[in-house]
């Protein structure tokens, strides 16, 4: 083998602790290396026309470079040999940036060290050999995970772009969190009234197949040919001859039923639709308040039907779906605020949510849009709005800033003013973070215009005065002083967290999760809407906290991945998956079981049992391979010898 | 390569592309200051990682051997940590029966983003590793022989199967011998106080099977040769479990497998035994009563009580009755479960961290590599493919050296992780004498520990441990790094 080594100064960067020369010098002392050199910058275009060029003079069939991580420019490299004649795989990087002289400033360690790198990166080149790519086709169908603004915006892009799609939708209507909201910052338009036509856009596009009160239940296969198998819950109304005409709600006695699209702020019917602008606009029987279906006497629905809808015996319903793309749109959830015991942990009617505040501002809502008492009914005068409850928070374990609280606090403070022009807001916060287009703007207005009183600082405690007010017990920390505020309704910006069931849909796409429940991007700057499971993206709050914008952006941005994806017919596995020597293997099933993909299969070969690895679902882990006592089953560009070269170059006594 | 005189030591990293390669990344990205001493070797995963690779480099003169992977849940390809987490925990609790101190191995977990955690986590591994200084040198160690105190107290009574139904355990051969290519078991050797394998075809050669004292060999390790054909085995309690774990493995089918089994009462060390005899021409004369076997050599009568020379594995065997069998004569013996302590490993476990490299150091300069531990052993599967013959993957060379041998052993120690039933024919069969059982005793003592007390050979249906995994491990708890 001939090989090349080249040492990347990478300007000071590497140059500054390393010395490259010396270590493209020693090496020239290594097996199979017939040229070392140390360019100033090998990514540039100079660096890697010589790279080209070195290939052809010195007719190199393998390539080191010693630079940043192959994480960061392993691709580009890659696409540099291959212009220049090479197999892609017949080049490895020693990571001597990140790994060496970032970290340290000894430059004889460095030195030393960066040889030792590019030693063990010549000893794996040198049990390198050229891979070549399978490829196989796409299912061009797309499956989107979640029905809020998000998954909307992506469901539509996709199919606009001619793509059928799939849409599941846990709730009973589409919408998500915005189909909640009254307006939106720093327009201070109507939610529903932006929302509504992409909803509608939603229901009526030829190529979008709707599953409301639909779970995923199981997800197999990869990219280009995924299978999806779906739980659809029982309605106990037949959808297809549901008219969506409320006679139903109207008469039905179960009227004590928590209304959990009001955010529980109110009561409902046992049978309901969703909203007025529900999509789709389909009635939905709760069964654990339905008359019916808890006493077994009842009907009334039933009866005044007029298309005979309601089934009180249905049953959940399992489909199946064939896609090649997933997107995940899951949103969030409020986490439990309840924990903040000195805001009364729950037990005070008065102290609700930003999100139940919200449906009181609602013309939808149980108050009709009159921001009234949840405990009285009566007009509050005195409004204290809480920030960061459950954000930036240690001490419960939230580090997070939840991204979208600071304005919509605004908003809300805002809007409070413009139902009741008698009324005094207070804003205890921690900083104002608005730093979208026209935000920094809108909070200023709220403070100048709409005399909102904004607090710097924590509150320490809310008790009721008993006269039915709250006393707000918390501290300004501009001006150093306690502040006590007798209050008539507390509102929390209570923090996000990833959408309950966030954790174990994860599992079911084989995608990380953090501990907050927020899917992990494949990289935070680079790759933000992929995930590290090839053909699964993500859109939304799902992925981390951010505002309406970014998520329609983000939802866009997942259907222009997705469009990308399918716009070739077939797709290109990665070569740098395990292969079982049929010599060896003795049908002991070891890498069957532990297989986490189920990419290995029993065949048949001439009359025996043999391990065979299928490679477009095989992803390489090499778990197999660590597996096979005989060293059946290799994983290619990863194999024991090549390991146990660098194992040997680096320790040898 | 040699390390930096006087300022760093070997450290070998494997670390996982996805989480704790990035981690590394992130902490350079950071410009987090961090001991130079690491060299990473980049892996797709930490489920990638062999423990034999840990090993390779230990005795190869690594100073410290760190893994780290994604966080449990983290794993890119889902569960792969998972079978790290149990396959490294079996192997650091390995790693002091070879003498070497597992402080100088670790694993751990950190993300892509944990800059930090990385810096922290490798100025603590390389701070622990210059705290032990240089690992000690395998062929630095001054050979100590030592030999296991044999003076044991068994979990049942010993005896010389004098009683045993053989002839009734004959009728239920011949009864399924013309459904059977042949069925495997003992005849006298050429002597009275030796036996050899027979493969009996005929009502005539059934006649010839023995049993009792010297039927010390393992009939299993010739089933899985015989696979996709019908054929019977006689089996000890500990034969049994091979043939089980071959079952577990699908090394055989069972609808091909005839199992005749008899409770057995223990077997003689013929080392010792040998030992005894002293030289002699020949036997004359093998009887038994019911606790000892009279051996007559050259006219002399020696006596071997099955209570001072039964293989060690005797002493502590809790069934010697097969429990998966087609046809057992003789009832179940009862077996008082008490604690045990194999003699091998007992001696091992009273040896400090230096005396067991001293005494493999001395243990492995009389091996042979004659290869006959391997070819003994009921549960190789490696067969024609095994790393010593074929070098291929080349974990091991073809030099004279105590390492070398001892890295074989290793191999083959871990190769029976999980799957090792304690039949210990290795040991038997080594010509010299050493005393290599002990390294699958301490691989299954860590195994029995961490799991649940699984012992291999007694399910055939059971998930062997190192197979699977659980997300939240009973028994293996995160070391922390404060």
């Amino acid at each position: 083998m001939r090989i090349g080594v080249f040492i990347c100064h990478c300007g000071s960067n590497i140059g500054g602790t390393v010395d490259c020369a010396a270590v493209a010098e020693k090496a020239l002392t290594f097996p199979d290396v017939v040229h070392a050199t140390d360019p100033m910058y090998t990514c540039a275009e100079p660096g890697q026309a010589a790279i080209e060029a070195a290939i052809a003079e010195h007719r190199l069939d393998g390539v080191v470079v010693a630079s940043c991580s192959p994480r960061m420019h392993e691709p580009t490299f890659r696409r540099t040999v291959e212009r220049a004649g090479l197999n892609r795989y017949m080049l490895e990087m020693a990571n001597i940036r990140e790994h060496v002289s970032w970290i340290g400033k000894d430059v004889e360690a460095n030195t030393n060290k960066a040889a030792e790198l590019v030693a063990i990166a010549v000893a794996k080149l040198r049990g390198n050999t050229p891979l070549q790519a399978k490829s196989f086709t796409v299912n061009k169908r797309a499956l989107v995970i979640g029905g809020g603004v998000a998954g909307i915006q992506a469901a539509l892009d996709c199919a606009d772009g001619g793509i059928p799609v799939v849409l599941v939708e846990r709730e009973a209507t589409i919408g998500g969190k915005m189909a909640k909201l009254d307006k939106t910052f720093p327009t201070v338009d109507c939610s529903a009234c932006i929302l509504g036509p992409k909803m509608v856009d939603v229901a009526q596009h030829p190529l979008i197949t709707l599953y409301a009160c639909s779970e995923i239940e199981d997800i197999s296969g990869y990219v280009g040919n995924f299978t999806v198998k779906i739980r659809k819950r029982a309605t106990y109304v037949d959808w297809d001859k549901c008219t969506g005409c409320g006679a139903c709600s109207e008469k039905c006695p179960g009227k004590n039923t928590p209304d959990a699209f009001n955010e529980l702020t109110g009561l409902t019917t046992a049978i309901k639709i969703a909203f007025p602008q529900a999509i789709p606009k389909k009635a939905v029987i709760t069964a654990s308040h339905c008359r019916q279906m808890t006493r077994g006497k009842c009907g009334v629905c039933a009866k005044i039907c007029p298309t005979k809808a309601i089934n009180y015996e249905m049953q959940d319903e399992i489909i199946t779906e064939e896609v090649g793309s997933i997107v995940a749109a899951t949103g969030y959830d409020l986490m439990d605020w309840t924990v903040y015991e000195e805001y009364g942990g729950g037990r005070y009617p008065d102290v609700i949510t930003a999100l139940q505040y919200e449906r009181l501002l609602s013309s939808s809502g149980p108050t009709g849009g009159h921001i009234k008492r949840p405990s009285d009914g009566r007009e509050p005068r005195n409004i204290v709005f809480i920030q960061c409850v459950g954000s930036r928070d240690c001490s419960i374990g939230r580090p997070h800033c939840s991204a979208f609280c600071c304005m919509y606090t605004a908003k809300q403070a805002v809007l409070t003013k413009d139902h009741l022009p008698e009324s005094q807001s207070y804003v205890f916060y921690m900083d104002i973070r608005a730093p979208g287009k026209m935000y920094e703007e809108f909070t200023r207005r709220a403070v100048e215009e709409y005399g909102v009183d904004y607090i710097r600082g924590r509150v320490s405690c809310v008790y009721p005065d008993g006269r039915g007010g709250y006393v707000v017990m918390g501290v300004d920390t501009l001006l150093g002083k306690p502040v006590e505020i007798t209050a008539d309704l507390i509102v929390l910006a209570v923090g996000i967290e990833g959408s309950r069931g966030a954790a174990a849909l994860a599992e079911k796409l084989r995608i990380s999760y953090d501990s907050r429940g927020f899917f992990m991007e494949s990289h935070v700057k680079l790759k933000p809407v992929e995930t590290n499971t090839i053909g699964v993206y993500l859109a939304g709050v799902c992925q981390g906290a951010r505002d309406i914008p970014a998520s329609v952006a983000q939802g866009s941005a997942a259907a222009a991945k997705v469009l990308g994806l399918f716009s070739k017919d077939r797709l290109e596995n990665d070569p740098q998956i395990a292969n079982v020597d049929i010599r060896r293997c003795v049908d002991c099933g070891k890498c069957i079981r532990c297989c986490p993909f189920g990419a290995i299969e029993e065949v048949s070969v001439r009359g025996e049992q043999k391990a065979h690895v299928i490679e477009t679902v095989c992803q390489g882990c090499g778990l197999c391979a660590a597996t096979c006592p005989q060293g059946a089953v290799q994983l290619a560009h990863s194999t024991d010898n090549q390991i146990l070269a660098e194992v040997n170059t680096l320790c040898r006594y | 390569m040699p390390v930096l005189e006087g300022k760093e030591l070997r450290i070998v990293g494997f670390l996982c592309n996805w989480c704790s390669y990035g981690g590394a990344d992130s902490a350079g990205v950071a410009r987090a200051a961090q001991p130079t001493d690491l060299r990473i070797i980049r892996v797709p995963c930490s489920g990638r990682v062999d423990p034999l690779f840990i090993v390779k480099a230990l005795l190869n003169g690594a100073d410290g051997v760190l893994v780290s992977g994604c966080h449990p849940r983290d794993c890119h390809y889902s569960a792969g940590n998972y079978y790290a987490r149990r396959r490294l925990e079996v192997l650091k609790q390995f790693l002091p029966v070879l003498g070497i101190d597992d402080r100088r191995f670790e694993y751990t977990w950190v993300s892509a983003s944990e800059a930090q955690r990385w810096q922290h986590v490798i100025t603590t591994f390389t701070g622990r590793v210059h705290a032990l200084g240089p690992a000690p040198r395998f062929g630095d160690s001054r050979p100590l022989l030592k030999v296991a105190d044999m003076a044991l107290s068994a979990l049942r009574p010993l005896g010389t199967g004098k009683a045993a139904a053989l002839d009734e355990l004959k009728k239920a051969i011949k009864a399924r011998l013309p459904e059977l290519e042949c069925v495997i078991g003992w005849q006298q050797g050429y002597d009275g106080a030796h036996t050899v394998p027979l493969f009996a075809k005929t009502p005539e050669d059934v006649d010839k099977l023995v049993w009792g004292p010297f039927n010390v060999n393992n009939p299993a390790v010739y089933l899985p040769s015989f696979k996709g054909k019908k054929v019977g085995i006689m089996v000890k309690g500990c034969d049994g479990r091979s043939v089980v774990e071959q079952l577990q493995e699908n090394l055989i089918n069972r609808e091909d497998v005839v199992i005749f089994a008899m409770p057995c009462e223990g077997t003689l060390d013929m080392a010792r035994v040998s030992e005894k005899l002293g030289r002699y021409t020949s036997i004359d004369a093998v009887s038994c009563d019911e606790a000892a076997v009279t051996v007559t050599a050259d006219g002399k009568e020696h006596r071997f009580c099955m209570a001072d020379f039964a293989q060690g594995k005797c002493y502590g065997c809790t069934a010697p009755l097969a429990a998966t069998a087609d046809a057992s004569v003789g009832g179940p013996v009862s077996v008082n479960p008490g604690p045990y302590t194999p003699p091998e490993l007992a001696l091992l476990d009273s040896l400090s961290l230096p005396e067991r490299m001293q005494f493999w150091s001395g243990q492995m300069e009389r091996c042979l590599r004659c290869y006959a531990c391997r070819n003994a052993c009921p549960m190789c599967v490696c067969r024609d493919f095994c790393v010593s013959d074929s070098r291929d993957p080349h974990w091991m060379n073809q030099k004279d050296d105590e390492r070398e041998k001892l890295f074989f052993q290793t191999i083959h120690a871990l190769h029976l992780a999980g799957r090792c039933t304690g039949c210990g024919e290795c040991q038997r069969a080594c010509p010299v004498g050493i005393p290599i059982l002990a390294l699958r005793q301490q691989i299954s003592r860590a195994v029995g520990q961490l799991f649940d007390g699984y012992k291999a050979g007694f399910d055939p249906a059971a998930t062997p441990p190192l197979l699977t995994y659980a997300p939240e491990e009973k028994n293996i708890h995160e070391r922390d790094w404060k």
